[in-house]
């Protein structure tokens, strides 16, 4: 083994990386029985006063999940998940509402100060009106009023389905109906909240919208559900950030995202996902189970999904986009970062259904010590997609030996005029360009780091200003001392 | 039996695009036995006929023991009869060596090149039946392999699955030219198992209204591996092209070097292209890269040549040629490489015609 070789496994073995974000808040919760039946979807339902149509809409999802075997085709191993063995349900009794942030328990607040968000300055500062989800209900909204302004709809998904029911009946499920796959039925069934935005004709949304959610309850898996709907010739622009607590049970978290483009709309939607990954042993984290899925119904609209992946001990997620309208466009950028024993099994669906319609794939995902990552996508041509257009690029990454980096792709094309274009790669840190950073003088952790944030670039590049620090300190953070 | 010898439906994610139970229908691939031939053997090959009794021990040592498919399963349980060859230690032959495929049925192969041997293989096939060949190619050290399988069109189905093992330093060219079936798969699974070992491999598939799959595995079990692909698609009409390239590196395999390329062109119609590339790597100082592009022909390209004068048809043509060419450059015997130009002229007529 030469001596570069060498270097990198003894720093890939530093990796023990310490989950900054570690902590359990101590608040008092309030919790659905353990275990899953139709009593707890019927408890949750009852918890959040859903009105009947959906109670039926749950029972029917409930129902159906009762005859659905888990998929095991991802790149994932995980010791079989006891669905009856957990919570479905928790919120922290400080309910009813805040109407400012003054009354919100100061417990939570500390948490966020924690993870680096301060509520109030970055509202002030970014102009981001942060819907944070604190487990399952939200507890601070705000920039309410201003948005009000605009006709924007952002609100908590179960405050929609109480006073917004025509639109939400309109959309929900839609875009990822209720029998789409074992997750996001188990997710139909037992969502506990999640965010609703709904953004009318021709307005381009004020603010950066923002929630932010934390998984925080021992025991309890999370199924967030997310509807943004964009109306004609409207943009929003969407992002979503989250860490968790340590502990070591895992913990399963299945959420579900619906995003519906109409004419010339625009929907951006980007997270940064860290989680906690387990420890360096593999024990513990997160079990993210996503299913993402963006509509582009109307001609000329346009959906794009940036990503940042770096915790979570197995995500398994697939943002998507169906571009259905005449023009239309959607994009998937992606940094997905494994470390230690974690296991990621990301990637995208194109399915280009009508005329002219474009697509752009870029993937980087990187591992690490001994976790696998695999890119996992579609791109589908239909007989009717006259001209479409597809970009794919795909790179890997390895640091060390005992990790893995995987690739599949499918294309598929049935009209001759479309055009489509995969490439990908696979490779360790050149030692010709650690070499250069050396010799002039800069440390092998700086120089590490640099080479990896310039892999990472085009990603990063994509995400909105407040997010791309944060991303790119995360990126740092991930790789802490399996680079220098 | 017949529950563990299922054939694959599109359901099996390998099959996905190839559904064979579907194309072979209740009757399966029956239970007749196919034939194989040598035609002019020549001089230093040995040749054993497999339904013959007291298999010698280098037929015995390697008869059955690479093929791991459902398939090959099947033609293995199945078949009666074959053919064996051996190419003994040192032994180049300069003349190519033919195998002949007829009749229905399941058939077996194997090919053992011993310690620096070094062979030309042809495999040629009668068209006319729905047929299951099963060819089991070992390299010794230094073994030297070129393979030019050239497979008709077809209306029936045609299935072969070709699994090779290479050791040190051993060299494995193969160039596949397929023209389609009601359903055609050619399945390679290469193992790459000894220091030095390189595997390349090329095709062209020129189709009007046929199916055609190439499903390649490459594994690099040891480092300082190398392999290539380079595969290339005309499709037209309702035909069907399909390329799945797998390449696995195992852990340690350090020093591996693979490149993977799959272009498609689709001509009109309802022509579909399905291409898969997949990479699955378990060691890091590897360099590992596919690419995979499926279009028409480029518009500016084409109106170069018609400002030259050139005639659109014409024109056309001669982009086609120009995109199957490099992948029959590759073809090392010069004899078999026209062949396999010709043919691949007659189809491109019976494409554009």
């Amino acid at each position: 083994m030469s001596s570069a070789a060498l270097e990198t496994k003894e720093t890939v073995a530093g990796l023990g990386e310490k989950y900054k974000y570690g902590f359990v808040t101590d608040i008092e919760m309030e919790r659905a029985p353990k275990g899953l039946s139709e009593d707890t979807v019927r408890y949750i339902s009852a918890k959040k006063g859903e009105p009947d149509w959906m109670l039926e809409w749950r029972l029917g999802a409930f129902r159906r999940w009762l005859s659905m075997k888990e998929p095991t085709w991802a790149r994932v191993h995980y010791p079989a998940i006891d669905y009856q063995d957990a919570y479905y349900y928790a919120a922290p009794k400080n309910t009813p509402k805040k109407q400012s942030l003054d009354e919100v328990d100061p417990k939570l607040l500390e948490t966020y100060k924690k993870l680096g968000i301060p509520l109030h300055e970055q509202m002030a500062l970014a102009g981001v009106a942060v819907d944070a989800v604190f487990d399952s209900v939200s507890v601070a909204t705000t920039f309410k009023e201003k948005l009000n302004e605009a006709g924007v709809i952002f609100c908590p998904i179960s405050e929609a389905i109480r006073d917004y029911p025509d639109l939400v009946k309109k959309y929900l499920g839609t875009v990822v109906p209720v029998t789409d796959n074992f997750f996001a039925t188990l997710n139909s069934a037992v969502f506990s909240d999640g965010t609703f935005v709904y953004v009318p004709k021709g307005v381009r949304c004020p603010m950066e919208l923002s929630t932010y959610f934390r998984i925080n309850a021992s025991e309890t898996g999370q199924f967030e559900r997310t509807l943004i709907v964009a109306d004609e010739g409207s943009f929003v622009s969407y992002l979503e950030g989250c860490t968790a607590p340590k502990r070591d049970e895992n913990q399963l978290h299945a959420a579900v995202v619906e995003l519906v483009a109409l004419d010339n709309a625009e929907i951006k939607y980007s997270t940064v996902q860290n989680w906690y990954p387990g420890d360096e042993n593999g024990l513990g984290g997160i079990y993210n189970f996503v299913t993402k899925r963006g509509d582009c119904r109307g001609a000329r609209s346009k959906i794009s999904w940036t990503q940042v992946e770096t915790g979570s001990a197995i995500t398994w997620k697939y943002p998507s986009c169906i571009l259905r309208g005449d023009e239309s466009v959607g994009e998937f950028y992606s940094i997905a970062i494994a470390n230690n024993y974690q296991q990621a099994d990301t990637g995208t669906k194109m399915i280009h259904l009508g005329k002219n319609t474009r697509s752009r794939i870029i993937s980087k995902g990187i591992s690490a010590g001994k976790a696998q990552n695999t890119y996992r996508g579609l791109v589908s041509v239909y007989g009717k997609a006259e001209n479409a257009r597809n970009f794919t690029q795909c790179d890997s990454l390895l640091i060390g030996g005992e990790c893995g980096a995987h690739t599949v792709p499918y294309i598929e094309s049935r009209n001759p005029s479309a055009r489509i274009e995969h490439e990908a790669t696979t490779s360790k840190i050149a030692e010709d360009q650690l070499f250069y950073c050396l010799q002039r003088g800069i440390g092998q952790e700086e120089a590490v780091a640099l080479i990896v944030n310039g892999f990472c670039k085009e990603v990063l590049q994509q995400l909105p200003m407040e997010f791309a620090v944060e991303a790119q300190k995360l990126v740092g953070i991930s790789l802490e001392g399996s680079v220098g | 039996m017949t529950a563990a010898l299922a054939l694959p439906t599109r359901r099996v994610e390998e099959w996905k695009y190839s559904d064979l139970a579907r194309a072979l229908g209740d009757a399966g691939f029956g239970e007749s036995s196919a034939r194989v031939s040598v035609g002019k053997p020549p001089a230093g090959v040995e040749i054993f006929d497999l339904d013959e009794p007291n298999r010698p021990d280098w037929v015995k040592a390697h008869y059955g023991k690479l093929s791991n498919n459902a398939v090959s399963a099947v033609s293995l349980a199945k078949a009666r009869g074959g053919i064996a060859l051996r190419i003994p230690k040192g032994k180049v032959v300069e003349e190519v060596l033919s195998l002949d495929f007829s009749g229905e049925g399941h058939v077996r192969a194997l090919l053992v090149l011993e310690e620096g041997a070094a062979l030309t293989l042809s495999e040629a096939f009668d068209a006319g039946e729905t047929r299951n060949a099963g060819l089991e190619i070992v390299l010794g050290p230094n073994a030297r392999l070129d393979h030019v399988r050239l497979s008709p069109v077809s209306d029936m189905v045609q299935v072969e699955e070709i699994s090779l093992t290479l050791a040190r330093d051993a060299v494995y060219r193969g160039h596949f030219a397929n023209f389609g079936a009601k359903l055609s798969r050619t399945e390679l699974a290469i193992a790459l198992n000894g220091e030095g070992a390189e595997a390349h491999l090329s095709g062209v598939s020129v189709l009007a209204d046929h199916h055609a799959d190439v499903t390649t595995q490459v594994s690099h079990a040891v480092g300082r591996t190398q392999s290539t692909q380079l595969f290339k698609k005309v499709v037209s009409g309702k035909a069907q092209a399909v390329y799945q390239g797998k390449v696995v590196v195992a852990h340690g395999a350090n020093g591996s070097d693979s490149r993977q390329t799959a272009k498609a062109l689709l001509l009109d119609g309802w022509a579909e292209a399905d291409l898969k590339p997949e990479l699955e790597i378990f060691a890091d100082d590897v360099k590992c890269a596919h690419g995979a592009a499926v279009g028409d022909l480029d518009a500016d390209s084409l109106f170069y040549l018609r400002a030259r004068g050139i005639p659109e048809q014409e024109a056309r043509h001669l982009l086609i040629h120009a995109f199957l060419e490099d992948a029959l450059t590759d073809i090392a015997n010069a004899d078999l490489r026209e062949t396999v130009r010709g043919a691949v002229s007659d189809a491109l007529n019976r494409v554009s015609a």
